[in-house]
């Protein structure tokens, strides 16, 4: 079931006196809706994810995080400190990474998640079946996980996650090694997933997140650059181009500037490619 | 009360072939590695599980005889004790360095021998299921994964770094002076890598919760438990052969 989740005033820094990885970030995601982080190469959106999965607060003693972080009902103080799965999924930016490689069908390879819950079972093979049909990925039930395609690890690797049902499901770059298909076919997932899961992913670029995302962040250095829903975004393109730090993130601004003026002048082409339309 | 080659038996032999590694004579550690070599053929639970891991196993033997043959020849040559027992390119064999070079090897290839048969024809998905069957610690099982997923995956990474660094001109295809020297830009990227997928993949391990299984979730795949005969019988056999070793060494 999706859960509200609410970042108050962020702030990371891996040591004592290292520089802010993130810098007093504060974001509220409304259940079951979808927001997309864009920003470039070490802007903070992996830390971001992977201090919400709670991996960094187990991994890193050291790690000085504060604020606050709040899941459906569940506060915590400071953030979590041990890893929230099932509550919250994480799918690495390396879907191959996340193949356990221990079991030789992706059917079982579901079924490990499964038994890692502890919740195994009768239901399984239904839960199991359900997950494999939204994915569009019955046909691969009985492949060889380390035999599959980019898309379609990343597919799997998205059901091993999704099957433990998870309240907030965070992709890390998740279209990176995705050609165009595929990624028609991660953006036709997520947007299935609307409702019934929170959902926060990562991008370097902003077109994706435009396409699936309810409310995009642009991140920079660790703080919050500029937030607002894709159409805002779209129509705001030329006026981002002059905020503060733009060369850093310029690449970014310059598509949006690009999108909106085509958008201006082909808005109903666009925007339905876009899929916001 | 049961008869087969399970995992638990499997295991119970290589516990037996290492004790028979330290406690026998070298011609019945020599006899006992035939005994290994023809079991991989002739018993179908120790066949290896894939071409690849016949591939490895039959290429494992090559190399195990050459570094045996080469322990042998060493140690023939180093240890001057006893009559010369012949020659090579000028050097002379010696009978006392030959008999330790002999017994090292054959104690070296028994050990090594033991585990190749264990691990060829156990697939890693069954090894981790028994481990955690049997209640084995979470982070114990998740390092051995990660270890042995390192090195199922060690020939295909070199191969791919190979590939790499002769893309960018290093010399991986010279004379042995050259692929000497160039051995250190593969072993570089090779160790870096596996550190960082090691930990990539033991993170996303964690991310979907096996460190945190429940301890009823070995209920859900374990079977029946039914003591395995065999398993008994090996594990007897190590601990008679055990203590009729120390018997001897405290009788003199």
């Amino acid at each position: 079931m999706a859960a509200r989740l609410e970042i108050s005033s962020l702030s990371l820094r891996y040591s004592q006196g290292a520089p802010l990885a993130i810098s007093a970030l504060s974001l509220t995601i409304p259940e079951g809706s979808c927001v997309g982080i864009v920003g470039p190469t070490g802007a903070g959106k992996t830390t971001l994810l992977h201090c919400l999965a709670g991996i960094l607060g187990k991994h890193h003693p050291g790690i000085v995080l504060s604020g606050r972080l709040q899941i459906g009902d569940v506060a915590y103080e400071g953030f979590p400190r041990d890893i929230l799965f099932p509550t919250v999924g994480l799918v690495l930016q390396d879907p191959f990474v996340q193949i356990s490689g221990v079991r030789d069908k992706v059917y079982e390879e579901l079924l490990f998640t499964i038994e890692n819950t502890g919740r195994g079972g009768e239901g399984s093979d239904f839960l199991i079946q359900s997950v494999l049909r939204n994915l569009g990925i019955e046909h691969l039930a009985n492949r060889k996980p380390t035999t599959l395609s980019g898309g379609e690890t990343q597919r799997v690797a998205l059901a091993s996650i999704l099957i433990a049902e998870p309240s907030v499901l965070l992709l890390d770059e998740p279209i990176t090694a995705l050609d165009a298909t595929a990624q028609a076919k991660l953006r036709a997932i997520l947007k299935g997933l609307h409702g019934k899961t929170t959902v926060l992913l990562t991008d370097t670029q902003i077109d994706f997140p435009l396409s699936v995302c309810d409310e995009i962040v642009i991140l920079d250095q660790g703080k919050m650059i500029v937030a607002g829903k894709p159409r805002q975004l779209l129509s705001d393109g030329h006026d981002l181009a002059n905020v503060g730090g733009w060369k850093r993130w310029g690449r970014i601004t310059a598509r949006l500037k690009d999108l909106s003026h085509e958008a201006s002048r082909e808005a109903p082409r666009i925007l339905k490619a876009l899929g916001l339309r | 009360m049961i008869l087969r080659i399970d995992l638990s038996a499997k295991l119970a032999l290589v516990g037996l072939l290492w004790v028979c590694a330290f406690m026998l004579p070298w011609a019945y550690q020599a006899f006992l590695c035939v005994l290994v070599i023809t079991a991989r053929f002739a018993i179908p639970q120790l066949r290896p599980q894939s071409e690849r891991s016949s591939k490895a196993f039959s290429r494992f033997l090559l190399y195990s005889v050459a570094v045996a043959t080469f322990v042998i020849l060493l140690n023939s040559m180093l240890i001057r004790g006893g009559a010369t027992m012949g020659s090579i390119l000028g050097f002379s064999l010696y009978e006392e360095g030959l008999f330790f070079g002999v017994r090292t090897a054959s104690r070296l290839l028994l050990l090594t021998y033991a585990v190749l048969l264990f691990f060829v024809s156990t697939p890693l998905k069954e090894l981790i299921r028994f481990l955690q069957q049997k209640g084995l610690s979470p982070s114990f099982t998740l390092i051995l994964l990660l270890t042995l997923h390192f090195l199922d995956h060690l020939p295909a990474r070199i191969h791919q770094i190979f590939l790499a660094q002769q893309a960018r001109g290093a010399p991986v295809d010279a004379g042995i002076v050259s692929r000497s020297r160039a051995l250190l830009s593969i072993l570089s990227p090779l160790v870096l890598s596996s550190i960082v997928e090691s930990i990539d993949r033991g993170t996303a391990l964690e991310l979907r919760g096996f460190l945190n299984r429940p301890q009823d979730a070995r209920l859900i795949t374990q079977p029946t438990a039914e003591r395995n005969a065999l398993t008994i019988i090996l594990l007897a056999g190590t601990i008679i052969l055990l203590l009729a070793t120390l018997s001897r060494w405290l009788l003199g």
